[in-house]
């Protein structure tokens, strides 16, 4: 019995105690939107200390003061696209521009920035033309791009590149050669971290690019569906599934990803040779494997291929990210003046020093200061000079669509759907 | 002697011990060491220096956080299903009447509804309830979601109080509230102790609730937290596991301390 | 009934409960019973967040909702949408396969280290302490842990090639099903031994003195014996897997990401997919129904099976 008497103390105690904390807990967190905050939305990642140090410059002057709130991990627009239609949404958001704001104009949620370009130009004239109209939906601008840009590149390890005897492939046949030579070598050609799905994505974008040229995706974004059905798409399918087959992916990549640190960590430790990663792998591997990063990391332009319509200087990729602004916001002011720090010399620096690429006129300026301006002036003239930048399809097309988007490509790399099933998948996709 | 079949349990007992004592080797190990010597030596090397740089690691990385609010929303699921089950099986046994034995049926009923099943206008009702990324918001439908089971534990327990107990304290007079609370309670504390273990560990692991009604930092509960750190650098397994160490403490303390109590509330449904 | 109070006390509120109250005290035989006020505060914080979400899910599933504009009515388009979308049939069939294959998988195994454990032998229960411990993790925590475990590069397939060959566990089908029903296992097994060890234990001694007085030996002591009493407790076990088997979540959210393709899609997850993912809560909620439907009838099976709603009636004769 005396071995028994703690537990209704000790229950009564934890009642006591829980009440209390969590009171405590639900009086601490439930403070709305008081008065004279506007509230801003981010991505929750390294980059968050440029965010900071913005949010903190505007409250300097600023009457009404930003507050900075981040969604971690992969379910940003899962989040997003929760809260956005409550009165927790936030007054300023983060996000991909086009399909991935679609949604939210057709809703009425959004509210179009030509008044505010109308009273500070520089708001569109002081971005690069490309980048700024990724978000502009149904004619009117919708975001001002507050990150840097984001090219898919292909990257290598100089070193197995070397002990392989091989240079960086400037043609789609220079690849497939390699391939070969470093599968004799017992090398994984390619990392892909194809359990993530989207880098899988990535070799379908470059690819369908190089074939038949930016139209075809354009064309079947506007939702004609023969564009899936051409002899350019059947092309680039055959030639993907020629590069699979030649196991140029080795035969596990479906265990494999990015987001964990998977493929890059395949990259670093020279188990592979090359991985096709958006602009970001330099300081991913530059956080996990810094020696590698200095000493082995090559980087170049996706390869050529012949009798394509694409221009060989085409790219990629994530053009920037992008700050929206809701309708209901109490204080445009604020958010006016928020929005134009997206362009400061301060800015610029910031996202230089940590290694982004921002996509302002004014950028040039700044490169030698970065930290590794070799990389940055590589990417800033390869985006300026590209003929065309096509957004990865997967925020081209509304959220709703990606699911769909990522397991088609999926399964044609594991062979599960053959190109009349990934074309079949491609045109059940619905554009709006 | 009671005597069992020896051979077959006992070799099948081997393969789960090396089944069970691999990973747990992997696990221990890895969290005490570098992720360098991790990934160049492999899981099943044995570590050449031992650091506890993975734990602090984890701790200014939040964990530290995360653990408190698990520890929050735990002891309030706690707090509600001690409120609230007490009286409501003490009505079911005691009371007469189709409506209790109506709710006793909705209860049974409830033990079907698999919390996915709601998520969706969980989320809806959380949400116009402004309790969205709110630790109460967890809390409330975690709570809900121990009753049930909760219902169906102290419920069978109360059923073992002899009728003469009662009709001694009725010849006393005694009101229901006395009865409830000098007869009832004391005779149920085994029943409590296992519905207080089962929605402790409910709360403690629970993830979907978690996962769809919340999303900052600030309310992150330890098992997303887990989620989160997998999906993000999933490459460091030293520091990922050593996450998940941190994650069971609590309940390899009670394990150790209170190993009955842990057990029969684990058993929940099971053991009845 | 042994009282002579009003009976029907059936009365539902307190009011009309105070006479009989008062009248029993005079007669100081009769004996005081709790209103159904004392069920009043479970019920309706149950029916708050439980009972309410499960009658919305209902109507959810007619309308086309994507989170932004408010639900509309849409009759219906979702089921009829399910019923031709071959990702959910075939999520279907796997949640079946998954859970077909957990139970058995996990039956025989937890009969035997039950049986084994129920044993007083020192060295046995030391042994199950160790057994016991994957229950002390979260479903969570048990998929991080394998997912780091057979990570292809870096974990355990990387040092044993002879066992796992490429270590592309999670990029095929078969692989990665049978990755969901090995940790499930793990995860699971030891809290049906733990059932197992409890029925065992019970089974009356006398049993087998008198088996070992005929010359039963060990083995056919536990097919004649040891088994057929195990019956019932079998029953409960398996559907215990069975409602698990068919929600599991956490495990393929972690693990496999219902991939490779749709390969381990199974309902709970497509569900989560169709309304989280994709922003179709609309079709999510059908789902989620069909979910409800396919527990309820097992549950209403658990309930016939383990008697649990005659334990009111045959106690209750008080």
């Amino acid at each position: 019995m005396k071995k028994r008497a703690w537990l209704p103390r000790a229950t009564a105690g934890g009642v006591v105690l829980a009440l209390g904390l969590s009171l405590a807990a639900c009086g601490g967190s439930s403070s709305g939107s008081g008065s004279g905050r506007i509230h801003v939305l981010v991505y929750g990642d390294a980059t968050n200390k440029v965010e900071k140090q913005i949010v903190a410059t505007f409250n300097k002057t600023s009457k009404v003061k930003a507050v900075l709130d981040t969604i971690p991990g992969a379910d940003y627009q899962q989040k997003l696209q929760g809260i956005i239609s409550t009165k927790q949404a936030p007054d300023i958001f983060y996000n991909w521009g086009a399909g991935s704001i679609q949604p939210f104009v057709k809703a009425g949620l959004l509210m179009p920035l030509d008044s505010f370009i109308a009273k500070d130009p520089g708001l569109k004239s002081n971005f690069l033309p490309s980048v700024f109209n990724t978000a502009v939906v149904d004619g009117k601008p919708y975001g001002i791009p507050m990150r840097g840009t984001q090219p898919v590149l292909l990257f290598n390890n100089k070193k197995v590149l070397q002990d392989a005897g091989i240079s960086e492939p400037t043609t789609w046949d220079d690849l497939l050669a390699d391939v070969k030579k470093l599968k004799a070598e017992g090398k994984t050609p390619i990392a892909l971290g194809g359990g993530d799905q989207w880098p899988t994505q990535m070799w379908f974008e470059y690819v369908y690019d190089r074939i038949a040229g930016p139209g075809l995706f354009e064309k079947a974004l506007t939702g004609d569906k023969s564009a899936w059905d051409s002899p350019d798409s059947r092309k680039a399918l055959s030639m993907l599934k020629q590069l699979v087959d030649a196991g140029a992916f080795g035969n596990n990549y479906d265990s494999v990803k990015f987001t964990d640190g998977g493929s890059p960590a395949l990259l670093a430790t020279g188990k592979a040779a090359f991985e096709l990663m958006g602009s970001w792998e330099y300081s991913t591997e530059q956080d996990a494997n810094a020696d590698f990063t200095k000493s082995d990391l090559g980087y170049g332009s996706f390869p050529s291929m012949a009798g394509g319509k694409g221009n060989a200087a085409d790219v990629v990729g994530n053009t920037n990210n992008y700050y929206s602004v809701l309708k209901k916001t109490k204080y445009p002011d604020a958010v006016m003046q928020f929005l134009k720090l997206q362009y400061s010399d301060e800015f610029v620096k910031a996202h230089l020093a940590i290694g982004n690429l921002p996509t302002t006129t004014n950028t040039p300026k700044f490169l030698d200061t970065a930290s590794n301006p070799a990389y940055l002036k590589y990417q800033f003239n390869l985006v300026k000079q590209a003929p065309s930048f096509q957004l990865s399809w997967d925020q081209a097309y509304p959220p709703s669509q990606t699911t769909a988007i990522h397991t088609a490509v999926q399964e044609f790399f594991d062979g599960k759907i053959n190109a009349d099933g990934f074309i079949k998948a491609m045109q059940g996709l619905s554009a709006s | 002697m009671r005597r069992y079949p020896n051979f077959l349990a006992g070799l099948g007992s081997l393969v789960w011990l090396f089944l069970v004592g691999l990973p747990l080797y992997v696990m221990l190990t890895a969290t005490l060491r570098s992720r360098t010597d991790y990934s160049t030596n492999g899981p099943l090397s044995f570590p050449k220096h031992f650091t506890l740089h993975n734990y602090t690691q984890d701790f200014s990385n939040g964990f530290g956080r995360y653990f408190l609010n698990t520890l929050v929303v735990s002891a309030a699921v706690v707090a509600i299903v001690l409120l609230l089950v007490p009286p409501l099986s003490y009505a079911i046994v005691r009371g007469r009447g189709r409506v209790t034995t109506g709710v006793f049926r909705l209860f049974l009923l409830g033990l079907a509804v698999p919390a996915q099943a709601v998520i969706v206008p969980m989320f809806y009702v959380i949400n116009r309830a402004g309790l969205y990324d709110n630790l109460a918001g967890v809390i409330l439908p975690t709570a809900a979601f121990c009753l049930p089971v909760s219902a169906l534990v102290l419920t069978g327990v109360m059923r073992e109080i002899t009728p003469d107990l009662y009709e001694a304290m009725a010849m006393d007079g005694a009101p229901p509230w006395r009865v409830f609370f000098q007869l009832v309670v004391p005779l149920s504390k085994g029943g409590l102790s296992t519905i207080v273990v089962f929605s402790a560990l409910q709360a403690w692991n629970g993830f979907l609730f978690p996962l769809v009604l919340t999303q900052s930092d600030s309310s992150k509960v330890i098992t997303l937290g887990l989620y989160d750190f997998q999906t993000e650098h999933g490459v460091d397994i030293p520091g990922l596991l050593a996450a998940v160490v941190l994650s069971m403490l609590p309940i390899l303390i009670v394990y150790l301390f209170a190993r009955r109590a842990l057990v029969q509330g684990l058993m929940g449904v099971g053991g009845k | 009934m042994t009282t002579t109070s009003p009976a029907p006390a059936a009365a539902q509120d307190g009011q009309a409960r105070r006479p009989a109250r008062r009248a029993a005290r005079r007669s100081g035989t009769a004996v005081t019973r709790p209103g159904f006020a004392w069920a009043v505060p479970a019920t309706l914080f149950f029916a708050l967040f439980a009972i309410l979400p499960l009658v919305l899910v209902a109507v959810l599933s007619f309308t086309d909702w994507d989170g932004l504009d408010a639900p509309a009515f849409a009759g219906l388009d979702n089921w009829r949408a399910l019923l031709h979308d071959h990702t959910m049939i075939q999520s279907l069939w796997l949640s079946v396969l998954i859970t077909v294959l957990g139970v058995a998988v996990q039956t025989p195994l937890s009969i035997l280290l039950g049986v084994w454990a129920a044993g007083k032998q020192r060295n046995r229960a030391v042994l199950s302490a160790v057994f016991f411990v994957p229950l002390l993790l979260s479903a969570t925590a048990v998929s991080v842990l394998w997912r780091a475990m057979l990570d292809p590069n870096f974990g355990v397939p990387a040092q044993a090639r002879w066992l796992f060959g490429n270590g592309n566990l999670l990029g095929m089908q078969s692989g990665a099903i049978g990755v969901l029903v090995f940790v499930g296992a793990w995860q699971y097994t030891p809290f049906h031994t733990l059932i197992y060890q409890g029925a065992t234990r019970a089974i009356p001694e006398v049993l087998y003195q008198a088996a070992a007085l005929d010359g039963a030996g060990t083995v056919r002591q536990f097919f004649h014996i040891t088994l057929p009493q195990l019956r019932n407790t079998m029953v409960t076990s398996m559907i215990l897997m069975v409602v698990g088997g068919l929600t599991t979540f956490d495990t393929v959210l972690i693990l496999t990401q219902g991939g490779p393709g749709t390969d381990t899609t199974i309902s709970a997850y497509y569900m989560y997919q169709q309304a989280f993912k994709n922003f179709d809560y609309g079709g999510g909620s059908a789902i989620a129904l069909v979910l409800v439907l396919v527990a309820t009838v097992i549950s209403l099976v658990v309930v016939r099976v383990s008697g649990y709603d005659k334990m009111r009636s045959s106690s209750e004769g008080l």
